[in-house]
């Protein structure tokens, strides 16, 4: 796997899956450590597919750890998870960040291969995601989609939408003063993104030290581009420095 | 179940009644966007509290049931804060709970619980120190929960009071399988975002 330098300093790493997708079974790991004052882009080469659940076979499992050493900057962007139908897949993400490190991140879910007429046709998704500034949670998920059992389309889980998206950033040590204000921005962001019917968005501080931002939709158009707003509005608050997009084809 | 000593019951009733000066009334968390958008009508209440309770409602009563059993207090409410991304509803659950742990400390005149607790934090603890069992204490909190939403529904959309008691009533099945929960997992997207984006509505009757 090659590195690519990103502009000023960091270096940019894509994460390849030569199987073309999470075999029922599967079992991968990955570990990542940004070193003091480093600067990382991680990014896949496409959505991480997620294929159909195999009788006899465990459940596939795809677990990732950061650590995220101080003054370390962390940007995780991988493209949109796609659970085919029949899928069994959990995933868990744990990211550690240190003193003033950084950390950018995103996150979608597809309701599956909607071209081929599927929409959550899935069998079960478990996702588990936290993220700590040290040893204090700024923020945790963890959810269980089975479609089957309980509607994902109901008013209180994603009402009309089939597509969620989710973004942080975080940085230890800002005052909750500075996370105010730059949920202000996003949700001024939000608000023009928002097409009722057809997408919706919003922002909020998190619990401490940084800001999420969710966002629902009707397809997979303008996910990553409206992603790209937001991270390029809090990117700038954050680090004083524009976001520049991996390198490649969305 | 253990059965529950009369002054035990009476003070459950006491600490779950929705008229319990703790600012409940004030809070839709996030249901007054929905209300707003015509995205909950009153036809609709019954099955979104429903659900309501199968993610929300389960985790808040997984959570009570652990600082009932002891855990440490201030790491679960720092625990669920970090899971509540939505800042009006976290800060509205921490404001009824600040509010809870006073009523609650001034009454037995001492310090019994800390300020700083998620409501239902701080309910599970009072139900422990109070000798309630642990699964009626979840039952009564969601119970109360819900006699909460189901008022503030009736402030923001045409829903009469029987139409209102009878979605409390059928919804006790539903708030006995959320109490007994032991999964603290939540999918609730849409719900967040109305919360999320409360703070935009022109005119608000309330402060989530």
């Amino acid at each position: 796997m090659r590195a690519f330098a990103l502009p000023g300093s960091g270096c940019l790493v894509h994460l390849n899956n030569v199987s073309g997708g999470v075999l029922a079974g599967d079992r991968l790991a990955l570990a990542v450590e940004v070193q003091e004052g480093a600067a990382a882009q991680i990014t896949t080469t496409g959505a991480t597919r997620l294929y159909r659940h195999r009788a006899g076979a465990a459940d596939s499992e795809q677990r990732a750890i950061f650590l995220v050493a101080n003054g370390g900057l962390l940007e995780y962007l991988p493209d949109a998870m796609i659970p085919y139908a029949g899928s069994r897949h959990l995933q868990q993400t744990e990211i550690r960040l240190g003193r003033r490190s950084t950390l950018f991140w995103w996150e979608v879910l597809a309701p599956g291969r909607l071209a081929a007429g599927e929409r959550f046709a899935f069998e079960r998704l478990r996702v588990k995601t936290a993220v700590y500034a040290g040893v204090r949670p700024v923020l945790q998920e963890d959810y269980l989609l089975e479609p089957a059992v309980k509607d994902p389309s109901a008013t209180a889980r994603m009402s009309r939408y089939s597509h969620t998206a989710s973004f942080c950033v975080v940085q230890e040590g800002r005052p909750p003063a500075f996370w105010r204000a730059l949920e202000d921005r996003l949700n001024e962001l939000a608000r023009e993104r928002t097409r009722h019917g057809q997408a919706v968005w919003g922002a909020s501080m998190l619990w401490s030290d940084g800001v999420v931002v969710r966002g629902l939709s009707m397809s997979a158009c303008f996910i990553h581009e409206t992603l790209i707003e937001f991270w390029g509005v809090a990117r700038v608050a954050v680090t004083g420095m524009d976001a520049v997009p991996p390198r490649k084809v969305y | 179940m253990m059965p529950m000593r009369e002054t035990a019951l009476l003070r459950l009733l006491q600490l779950a009644d929705s008229a319990l000066p703790i600012g409940g009334t004030a809070h839709s968390f996030g249901i007054e966007t929905l209300a707003d958008e015509g995205s909950l009508t009153p036809s609709d209440v019954e099955s979104f509290l429903s659900v309501h309770l199968e993610e929300s409602g389960a985790l808040e009563a997984v959570f009570l049931r652990r600082a009932y059993r002891g855990s440490d207090r201030r790491a679960l409410s720092e625990e669920l804060g970090a899971r509540k991304l939505a800042r009006e509803s976290r800060e509205a659950s921490l404001k009824l709970g600040r509010r809870f742990a006073e009523l609650v400390n001034g009454m037995v005149e001492h310090e019994l619980l800390e300020t700083d607790l998620h409501h239902c934090v701080a309910f599970g603890a009072a139900g422990a120190a109070f000798t309630i069992p642990v699964d009626v204490a979840a039952m009564a909190y969601l119970n109360h929960s819900i006699v909460g939403l189901v008022s503030a529904c009736q402030r923001l959309m045409p829903l009469g009071q029987v139409s209102a008691s009878k979605i409390v009533w059928n919804l006790k099945p539903a708030i006995v399988r959320a109490s007994l929960s032991e999964e603290a997992s939540c999918f609730s997207p849409f719900l967040e975002l109305a919360s999320m984006r409360h703070g935009s509505l022109e005119t608000r009757l309330f402060i989530s």
